[in-house]
């Protein structure tokens, strides 16, 4: 049985993705840069394990939500630019919107604690 | 959203062979990071090696990343798939007994699907090798619901070409040989001095044209051609029999042949799989149309008489015209036609009717009713088989439902254990599919190699081509869907928790109420096959003992033609007296006799008469009659006995008045309660010779194997010649002896005579126009109603069974209360006969809706023939009845203390 794939926490994963998707909102980016500015614009809160962005970027391509083209950097390397799909845009907006409610609840739990 | 999933899935089906690339990319990407950010420390200044260092912990481990990318990578789903077909595997070949029964019954539901599908295929689905074969469609006047009158003559063709250009870019003409109404009726292609017979189509020039079809050797005929009386004498042959007589000799193109004794070039060949418009029949040679003079006798009326119709025309439609839109303007054609030349039929509208394999058939509708009768049969079977093997699934589901339950338990998903479930079925169906096409297979050849006893080049092709096996695969594929989905979605339904804590044998009655239903289909369908059984082989025997009218036993037909060697009339007459008188004096010979067809042949000559007392009015049909061309001895040679009269003798010649003798059917018909000897009658078409009647003989089958005796007279050879003749000889025994020195016989009066035909009137009684397709029928129907039989009786024998071991407790509660036996077995066979009875009364129903079917096809018996319905009702009750006892009277042997233990 096949059943359950060598994934970190279901909530941690889909935190990862959704931080990367909503990176991506602003434009296509390589994945260093991805990872700038999810210290960026935490203000160095979440920091993710570089090495982990690549297989999530490289399952959300898989699942069609990212596309992914290679090109050239500022500094004139190669490198691979990530830009989301219409279908990640759409899941983005479903995840921002579940996040929402999600820290809403919880945030209300710990009040009422 | 369809091109994001195609990208999707291209990208999914990459990783699978692009892998080294994959791992290349990912290492170039996880470079660029490290030296992005070790830039980056550098700025921030950290110095030397350091920065790299520092690049490398921030970013983690290299090798457990690229480890979680290739798990990505690799096609999940291809992987768990394959894991569940392992496995599958491994339960299947754990039980191999259940396997085998599953993937037989399979392999027999898929394999009579298969067989049918490919006749079905070969006859009728594969397209005619034409260029757009699509917007092709021949004309013809619908002549009630069971007839079409597709024959033409030519100036009706050039009228209708001439008024219909809005609707057909082009339309083409054609005669054919044998059938064209021509009193020779083959024509003889001499190559080297050998004449053999062929089947000819004399086609107008732009006939391939039309076609767009090109040749493999040499040119077809030229649209130049044909316009003119015997003006071209080119011949074109057809590649199938290019290629059996010439051995696809090339250098045969460019030869001198002749065509019934008169010199044709042979031009070309044409191209490969084209048998020709008619693909049941294959053409052996096309000529332009204006060298049917050959057959003609050198009469030019085929161009010029407009009631002279032997002409069929083909069309091929206008881009965005269809029948529809052409209809109005057809039929006002159509009705012109008639005024202007005084058609035979009844009036009707002319229709273009899509020309599709196979063909020009006539009745139109007939071929596509017989297969989607046996299509039905058929699927009828493969359902039963289904059901069956679903019973099975089901039993094995339940006995698996521990299984399941714990792999539940542990985390696995309802969807996962349902895929699991149906990777099982599938693997079964398509292990059924790989049997079934053997089975397949060896039916469909079968078919191809019985023995048609026919001359004719006719064409049973039926190859397992691309849609044979979309089609097997197919049903394959929804087979295993559907025998797994039902199980499966039942067990992952029950509750996961009375089943891990029950002992496993909490008997839920929804689940035996669903078997009873499956059985109870099972019982009805096997009984509507075997009552469509049962009247196809009630219709054969019918059609078998029927009254012949004739004796076929011990005579020998030898077919000829002194036209296809040049003969005339003269010398034709003179070669069958020649050899009538020298095979007459041949030892063991009782008998012999020529005659222009026999029962159930190729051919059947007829014509309108002019009886007095039965005037035609105007635009009503003349009556018509068959006749046979026959010599003196022929109804002692057939065994048709005499009623009055005389037979006809060789003194009945040109100078003498015209005789004939006639059938009872006809004498009934014409002179009822009169004596018909010395009365007159005239055939339309020779109008000036009145034919007295001078014997009258018992009516006997000439064309049709049943139904009322048609009317038919016998005129004597040497007043009406026709060319083709059938040697008949009756023989005291064995005539199949003599043929080789009747044979020598032949050649030694006419050296080069093409002799063809040669079997026994039995035999050709069995051929394709007489029984052989009633036994087709019945053969294929009968072995299906079997099929459905075997099904339902193990069917019903596996659901008692199950039935018996569920109640085993309650069996031993009843004996220690003090049942006994007799009164178990009772209680058991009733629940069997309850669920018997209601099959049946279901199987009687569909019998009778398929009855209404199959009642065209009857010979001799009435769809709801009681015998049938009755003898096969009992049969099916007494085999499901005895299915439902063995596992009773198991039931009985119940020792009360084993079964209470059991719990």
């Amino acid at each position: 049985m096949a059943e359950k794939k060598a994934q970190p926490g279901e909530l941690l994963q889909g935190t990862l993705d959704l931080l990367i998707l909503k990176a991506l909102a602003s434009g296509a980016m390589h994945g260093y840069a991805v990872a700038e500015w999810i210290h960026e614009s935490s203000q160095d809160v979440l920091r993710v394990e570089e090495g982990a962005l690549y297989p999530a970027l490289h399952r959300l391509e898989l699942r069609g939500l990212l596309s992914a083209q290679w090109g050239m950097s500022d500094n004139n390397r190669r490198a691979k630019y990530y830009s989301l799909t219409a279908a990640g845009r759409k899941q983005l907006a479903l995840e921002t919107e579940y996040w929402r409610r999600m820290s809403g609840a919880v945030a209300r739990v710990l009040q009422t604690a | 959203m369809l091109r994001e999933w195609a990208n999707r899935a291209w990208l999914r089906a990459k990783t699978l062979w692009k892998r080294p690339q994959l791992e290349r990319e990912l290492n170039d990407e996880v470079a660029f990071h490290l030296a992005m950010r070790e830039a980056k420390n550098r700025e921030a200044g950290i110095a030397g090696d350091e920065a790299g260092y520092a690049a490398r912990r921030q970013f983690g481990n290299v090798t457990r990343i690229r480890e979680n990318n290739r798990a990505i990578w690799t096609f999940a789903w291809a992987e768990t798939l394959w894991q569940d077909i392992r496995f599958g595997a491994r339960m299947l070949i754990k039980d191999p007994g259940f396997t085998f029964v599953v993937v037989l019954t399979l392999a027999l539901g898929i394999g009579v699907n298969t067989a049918i599908f490919s006749i079905v295929n070969g006859l009728m689905l594969r397209p005619l090798p034409v260029s757009d074969p699509a917007s092709l469609a021949y004309l013809a006047f619908p002549h009630g619901p069971e007839f079409v009158d597709s024959q033409f003559s030519f100036p009706e063709f050039t009228d209708i070409r001439k008024q219909t250009s809005a609707l057909f870019s082009d339309q083409a003409g054609m005669i054919f040989g044998g059938l064209a109404g021509f009193e020779n009726q083959s024509d003889g292609l001499t190559v080297d001095g050998k004449t053999e017979t062929v089947q000819t189509s004399f086609v107008t020039g732009n006939f391939f044209t039309m076609l767009g079809v090109a040749p493999v050797q040499g040119r077809l005929i030229l649209p130049s051609e044909g316009h003119a009386p015997g003006a071209d004498p080119v011949v074109v042959l057809g590649y199938r029999y290019w290629k059996t007589r010439f051995r696809s000799d090339p250098r045969i193109v460019g030869q001198k042949a002749a065509i019934n004794g008169h010199p044709v070039t042979i031009v070309g060949i044409g191209p490969e799989g084209f048998d020709g418009i008619t693909p049941l029949i294959a053409m052996q040679a096309y000529l332009p149309l204006g060298m049917a003079t050959l057959d003609s006798g050198g009469n030019t009326d085929f161009l010029t008489d407009p009631k002279n119709r032997s002409l069929f025309i083909i069309a091929r439609w206008h881009g965005g015209m269809n029948r529809d839109k052409a209809q109005p303007e057809l039929s006002v054609v159509g009705q012109r036609l008639f005024q202007q030349n005084s058609r035979p039929d009844e009036l009707s509208a002319l229709r273009a009717i899509p020309l599709r394999p196979p063909g020009m058939t006539n009745p139109p509708g007939l071929l596509p009713k017989v297969a989607s009768l046996f299509l039905i049969l058929a699927s009828l079977v493969l359902i039963l088989a289904c059901v069956n093997v679903a019973n099975l699934l089901l039993v094995r589901a339940t006995a698996r439902e521990r299984e399941i339950a714990v792999r539940t338990a542990l985390g696995a998903s309802r969807m996962r254990v349902v895929r699991q479930l149906l990777t099982e079925s599938v693997l079964l169906s398509t292990l059924g599919c790989i049997a079934g096409l053997g089975i397949g297979l060896n039916v469909s050849n079968a078919v191809t190699a019985l023995p048609l006893e026919t001359d004719l080049p006719i064409v049973l092709n039926f190859p397992f081509d691309w849609r044979v096996f979309a089609y097997a695969a197919g049903v394959a594929l929804l087979t295993g869907v559907l025998v797994g989905l039902f199980p499966a979605l039942r067990v992952t339904l029950s509750n996961l928790r009375d089943v891990l804590h029950a002992s496993g044998r909490g008997s839920t009655g929804r689940r035996q109420r669903l078997r009873t239903a499956l059985v109870i289909a099972q019982v009805g369908g096997s009984l509507a096959l075997l009552i469509v059984g049962g009247l196809f082989l009630r219709s054969m025997r019918a059609a078998e003992t029927a009254d012949l009218g004739f004796n076929p036993r011990n005579v020998l037909n030898l077919t000829m033609d002194p036209h296809e060697i040049g003969y005339e009339k003269t010398q034709g007459i003179a070669f069958y007296k020649e050899l009538l008188g020298r095979v007459r004096a041949m030892p063991g010979v009782q008998s012999a006799s020529i005659a222009s067809s026999i029962p159930f042949g190729e051919t059947v000559l007829g014509d309108d008469l002019d009886v007095q007392g039965f005037p035609i009015a105007q635009g009503q049909i003349a009556p018509h009659a068959n006749y046979i061309v026959v010599s003196s001895d022929s109804f002692k040679t057939m065994g048709i006995p005499l009623l009055r009269g005389r037979d006809l003798t060789e003194a009945d010649d040109e100078n003498a008045s015209r005789v004939a003798v006639i059938n009872e059917a006809m004498a009934k018909h014409f002179w009822p309660n009169q004596d018909p000897i010395g009365k007159r009658f005239v055939r339309t078409s020779d109008r000036k010779r009145p034919i007295e009647i001078v014997g009258v003989v018992k009516n006997a089958r000439i064309a049709q194997v049943s139904g009322p005796f048609e009317e038919a007279f016998y005129v004597p050879y040497t007043q009406n010649y026709a060319s083709t003749e059938i040697l008949q000889i009756r023989a005291g025994e064995k005539p199949e002896a003599i043929s080789h020195s009747v044979g020598e016989v032949i050649h030694s009066i006419a050296p080069t005579m093409p002799v063809s035909g040669i079997r026994t009137m039995s035999r050709a009684v069995h051929g394709i126009n007489g029984l052989l397709l009633f036994e087709i029928a019945a053969g294929l129907a009968g072995a299906l109603g079997i099929l459905g039989l075997m099904l339902a009786a193990v069917g019903v024998y596996g659901v008692m069974s199950y039935a018996v071991s569920r109640r085993t407790s309650e069996i031993g509660i009843r004996m220690a209360l003090g049942a006994q036996p007799g009164q178990v077995l009772a209680m058991i066979c009733r629940q069997g006969a309850i669920v018997v009875g209601f099959g049946l009364l279901a199987g009687l129903a569909g019998a009778f809706a398929i009855g209404r079917l199959v009642s065209e096809f009857l010979v001799g018996v009435t769809p709801n023939d009681p015998v049938t319905y009755i003898g096969v009702s009992l049969l099916l009750a007494g085999i499901a009845l005895l299915a439902s006892y063995l596992p009773a009277r198991r039931g009985t042997w119940i020792d009360p203390m084993v079964a209470l233990r059991h719990e």
